[in-house]
């Protein structure tokens, strides 16, 4: 072989490798794209959510719609009649907050106390076993949670209805949504406070332990408090939940005509049972006007966040 | 420690035994509850049966009556079941799934001139044969009576509403049979079933490779900066949304996009879109763990020996964040099983047999709805439904669990692994 043939080699050689390398580099780039590509989709999704429900639902208070609803009369309304075209949303948003801070005020304490049982206090069996429950009750979708709660929570109210002499819708009333969701919202918050309860460092408990306080009080008093941003922001997750729960809750409410509530053994409105309830067809303001329900309902979740949050950095500089 | 302090860390901790007790008894209660209403409902049939029942209707004008004699009746006849011998055949009454009273055909003899039926309702199967046969609900039966007037019995009919009165108005009352109209069995689960597999498999389809891609540039491509930051917190902010908000997302803005595909209405198409867009924090984040799982040796062997990044996430990362990848998608499925509010805005409440991609449908956690918002809900049917979306959902999982389990396992055998090395290396030296 001549030495001309062999530079003739070595050059188609070095020509063909750079030709896979470039093909390497650029699928490498065309990947990467992707990659990218399919990250700002999952990040858009929220802004278009927001976009399109806001864009539809802002749609009925318009001039140019059919037949316009007054944004007045539906943020101020007391009433929500849908054969008769009143639409008022207000006491749909005092009843849903009512239904979830009750909600909240008996699963919250439940769910720490329940959380310092897991991490500190049960042992290692009862502890695996008390994680599974949870877990568990996390895992049954909503609508079992409704047909549970349509059977079973609804009998009991009823019962108890008997006691005070009142009459229940078959038991289908505000007290059974309270019920039912501080079950639904019970897993949430315990999950997380477990998380922010494992989180606290052995040292605190350790110098609490050094100075003479008890196990237990130094559970309930140093544990609890330095897990507190994580226990809230378990709230704020359970509270979530709670507003926007809508299949289970349907199944109990009752759908009041007008409101608020405040007897408990009452029948309720919230927010989701009144997008969900006669849902029949998918035009006209009837349906669209559900879209501004939820607009409503997406802004009580962000006050509330908002809200808890700042409750939470009062707290801590508190301290 | 004086005793006022011994006694109050008692009660604090009773309370918190307590606030455990009471999660176990209420999960218990809701197990109990579903399993008691709904087991007796739960059957092969019920999950292999359409949920609309066919009409049949046919008619004996041809058959020569004065060949047959009378039947004798079987000895494996059921006890409940009354027997007719001028006709050879033999009924039941039950209750049906959706709680109304029917009528079954338990027995029908081979020679009985009742399964000998011509279809005489004009349209192009006029003539055909259709008998009655044994499985098939029998609604009203017409009759010629002794008078030799034209008479009607069965449970839509006046008389003979149940088996008893039936049995002794055919054998005592009538001369020959006229026509028949029964149905075949409904309430059944068979659409929904088949729609829920549609859903998993279209939503996975979609959700999967967008979902798995974001995870793979949040952890491995992305740049530390504030536009990584917004996309995280965008999808954090996107697990907090209510599944009803989804829905109406679903109906306008997913809605453009199948109806490019030529679909008018709601569909399963349309469903599993928005559940794709559910499921996306959940996939992200389970891949996004099982990634952080990856030894970053891995990476730095694989980009050392001249690999490109995306060879080495396709042949090094993937493959070894499969575990986490796994996991994500059995609770994407859990999640898809359980969803209900998004799908009732997307997919319609219309419970269908023979259901598509591009038409509406009901998923088990819908058909459950369906039956419970009715005027009369049907609480052993719902039971029975819970009872099968139960156990699918804690078998998947239970499978998580499993799978997260063995992926720790692995890194920390992998942890002791080097410490022992690195012992065994200072020892030496």
């Amino acid at each position: 072989m001549t030495t001309e043939q062999q530079n003739k080699n070595k050059t188609l050689i070095r020509e063909r490798s750079a030709k896979r390398r470039s093909l390497y580099k650029s699928v490498d780039r065309t990947m990467q794209f992707i990659f990218r590509l399919c990250g700002l989709i999952a990040a858009l999704m929220i802004i278009l959510i927001v976009f399109f429900v806001a864009a539809r639902g802002i749609q009925v208070f318009l001039p140019g719609y059919e037949n316009p609803v007054s944004l007045g009369e539906f943020l101020t309304g007391m009433r929500w009649r849908s054969d008769q075209g009143v639409y008022g949303v207000l006491f749909i948003v005092i009843n849903t907050i009512i239904t979830a801070f009750f909600a909240g005020l008996i699963a919250f304490p439940l769910s720490v106390l329940s959380a310092l049982m897991i991490v500190k206090i049960a042992p290692k069996r009862l502890s695996n076993a008390l994680t599974t429950v949870v877990e568990l009750l996390a895992a049954i979708p909503s609508v079992v949670y409704g047909v549970f709660a349509s059977g079973a929570i609804t009998d009991i109210v009823e019962k108890m209805a008997g006691w005070f002499n009142y009459t229940t819708f078959g038991g289908n009333s505000m007290l059974a949504v309270i019920l039912l969701l501080a079950i639904m919202i019970y897993p949430t918050i315990t999950s997380m406070a477990v998380v922010a309860i494992r989180a606290v460092p052995e040292s605190h408990e350790l110098g609490s332990l050094a100075l003479g306080a008890s196990r237990t009080q130094t559970n309930f008093k140093v544990v609890l408090s330095s897990a507190k941003s994580g226990i809230f922001a378990g709230l704020i997750l359970g509270l979530g939940r709670a507003f926007g729960e809508a299949t289970a809750v349907s199944m109990v409410a009752g759908n009041a005509f007008v409101g608020p509530t405040w007897n408990p053994f009452d029948l309720t409105r919230t927010l989701t049972t009144t997008m969900l309830s006669g849902l029949h067809e998918t035009v006209g303001v009837d349906y669209d006007v559900r879209f501004s329900v939820g607009i409503v309902l997406m802004i009580i979740i962000l006050i509330t966040n908002l809200a808890i949050n700042a409750l939470r950095k009062k707290m801590e500089s508190g301290d | 420690m004086n005793r006022i302090r011994i006694i109050k860390d008692r009660i604090a901790e009773g309370l918190t035994w307590l606030s455990s007790g009471i999660s176990a008894l209420v999960l218990i209660a809701i197990f109990v509850f579903i399993f008691k209403r709904g087991w007796s409902t739960l059957n092969w049939d019920l999950l292999k049966n359409n949920y609309n029942s066919e009409n049949l209707m046919a008619g004996y004008d041809h058959i020569d009556w004065d060949e047959h004699g009378a039947f004798a009746a079987p000895d494996t006849l059921p006890e409940n079941a009354f027997f007719s011998e001028k006709y050879g055949v033999a009924f039941v009454d039950s209750v049906s799934a959706a709680k109304e009273s029917q009528m079954e055909v338990v027995f029908l003899d081979p020679e009985s001139p009742l399964q000998d039926g011509k279809i005489t309702t004009a349209g192009p199967r006029q003539g055909d044969k259709l008998g009655l046969e044994e499985g098939l609900y029998l609604k009203k039966i017409s009759y010629i009576n002794l008078e030799g007037d034209k008479k009607s019995a069965g449970l839509t009919a006046t008389q003979g509403k149940t088996s008893e009165e039936l049995v002794s108005v055919l054998d005592n009352d009538s001369q020959e049979v006229v026509d028949f109209y029964a149905q075949t069995e409904g309430g059944g689960l068979k659409g929904s079933i088949i729609t829920t597999l549609l859903l998993i498999g279209l939503t996975l389809i979609i959700a999967l490779p967008i979902g798995v891609f974001a995870a793979i540039y949040l952890h491995e491509l992305a740049p530390k900066n504030k536009l990584t930051a917004w996309i995280r917190s965008s999808i954090e902010l996107l697990s907090g949304v209510p599944s009803v908000i989804f829905g109406l997302m679903g109906m306008t803005m997913l809605f453009q996009v199948t109806r490019l595909m030529g679909i008018t209405g709601q569909s399963t198409m349309l469903g599993a879109l928005t559940l794709a867009v559910i499921l996306l924090p959940v996939i992200i984040r389970q891949t996004e763990e099982a990634l952080i799982n990856v030894p970053d040796g891995y990476r730095m062997a694989s980009l050392s020996m001249g690999a490109t990044q995306f060879q080495t996430i396709y042949k090094i990362i993937i493959p070894n964040a499969m575990p986490g990848i796994l996991s994500a998608t059995l609770l994407s499925i859990s999640r898809i099983i359980g969803e209900s509010a998004a799908l009732i805005f997307t997919m319609g409440t219309a419970i269908m047999d023979n259901p598509a991609w591009n038409t509406r449908g009901t998923s088990l956690a819908v058909h459950i709805w369906t039956v419970m918002s009715g005027e009369q809900p049907n609480f052993e049917l719902a039971s029975a439904i819970s009872i099968v979306i139960l156990i699918i959902v804690l078998i998947l999982n239970v499978s998580v669990k499993y799978l997260t389990y063995r992926m720790t396992r692995d890194k920390d055998d992998q942890k002791k692994k080097n410490t022992k090395v690195k012992v065994k290396a200072t020892t030496e030296t």
